[in-house]
């Protein structure tokens, strides 16, 4: 085996975590089409694998974060250092107080969403100043290809930020998709009114 | 782009190119000029390929950074979405909502 293709595993999730996805998203698919029975086999596989998915899902978050920041840092171990802190801050500032794993996995997409946006910006504001007239210009094709990436990542950006303030919206109203730090799912209700939306589950 | 043999003898260099749709034939001719427009369509033919492989490497470069990204992302959905489905949601036009059963147990 390569030491390419070694390096770019390192940035893809194990197969055996793929398969969990794979047959998370059929179950939820099943439930979400009415099947009770998929409903509660969708539960028991969450307990089962559910943290485990999370938390590799949160560390190939964690790679892409670091790939990133050494692209975007281009060897300079100052502003790898500083990009780091960045992130570490914007990580704590998003996430709030105790959050859940489901929670800790959409902060890491906004923060890695956020650092690709924050690259194709850098990438892209040299071929796009004319200031001087020294900027080192890029094929056409290859700047439609940047833009096209740009926009793309901005799109993904944005859509994590819904999804963690849907998440959270839904979570503050509905205890039923809470998950504490032992990603046991609580579904037997609330008064969701005056409680922490994050605090652990108190039973265990 | 290419040398062409006369039928009196001797070669010429003519170039291809397509305009509107049509292919039309350059004749530059023989000798030194020819010589001249051979060497210079080659380095632009060498500058292309050049250009096209780094395009490409760059190309190769920025979607393996973006790769991890938009497979956490997928990776996130599913999650996600598995969690609201288990806790009784159901997307109802792009929006996602709880079942009313759910919502009756909840209250009670």
């Amino acid at each position: 085996m390569s030491s390419e293709t070694k390096t770019l595993e390192r940035y893809q999730l194990p197969s055996a975590v793929k398969e969990r996805l794979d047959e998370l998203r059929e179950l939820s698919k099943r439930a979400e089409g009415g099947d009770m029975q998929a409903r509660q086999e969708l539960k028991r596989t969450l307990h089962r694998s559910g943290p485990e998915v999370i938390a590799r899902a949160s560390d190939i978050g964690r790679k892409a974060q670091h790939m990133l920041i050494e692209t975007a840092a281009g060897g300079d171990p100052l502003t790898e250092y500083a990009l780091s802190g960045r992130l570490d801050m914007m990580r704590e500032e998003v996430a709030g107080e105790n959050p859940s794993p489901l929670e800790v996995l959409l902060v890491e997409r906004v923060v890695a969403c956020w650092l690709l946006v924050e690259l194709f910006e850098a990438l892209m504001a040299p071929q796009l100043w004319t200031g001087t007239g020294k900027g080192r210009s890029i094929p056409l094709g290859l700047l439609k290809h940047y833009l096209s990436w740009q926009e793309g990542a901005n799109r993904r950006y944005l859509a994590a930020i819904r999804e963690l303030a849907r998440v959270r919206k839904l979570q503050s109203s509905t205890p039923g998709i809470q998950v504490n730090n032992n990603t046991r799912i609580n579904v037997s209700g609330g008064s969701g009114k005056g409680e922490p939306r994050w605090a652990p589950n108190k039973e265990e | 782009m290419a040398w062409e043999e006369r039928k009196r003898g001797g070669s010429y260099y003519t170039r291809s190119r397509k305009a509107n749709g049509r292919v039309t034939r350059e004749y530059i001719g023989g000798g030194l000029a020819g010589k001249m427009a051979a060497e210079a369509d080659r380095r632009e033919r060498e500058r292309r390929a050049a250009e096209a492989l780094e395009a490409k490497q760059e190309r190769e470069k920025v979607e393996a950074l973006v790769a991890p990204v938009v497979e956490l992302g997928e990776a996130t959905d599913i999650v996600v979405r598995a969690h609201l489905v288990a806790a009784g949601y159901r997307r109802y036009q792009g929006k996602w909502r709880r079942a009313r059963r759910e919502q009756r147990n909840q209250d009670a």
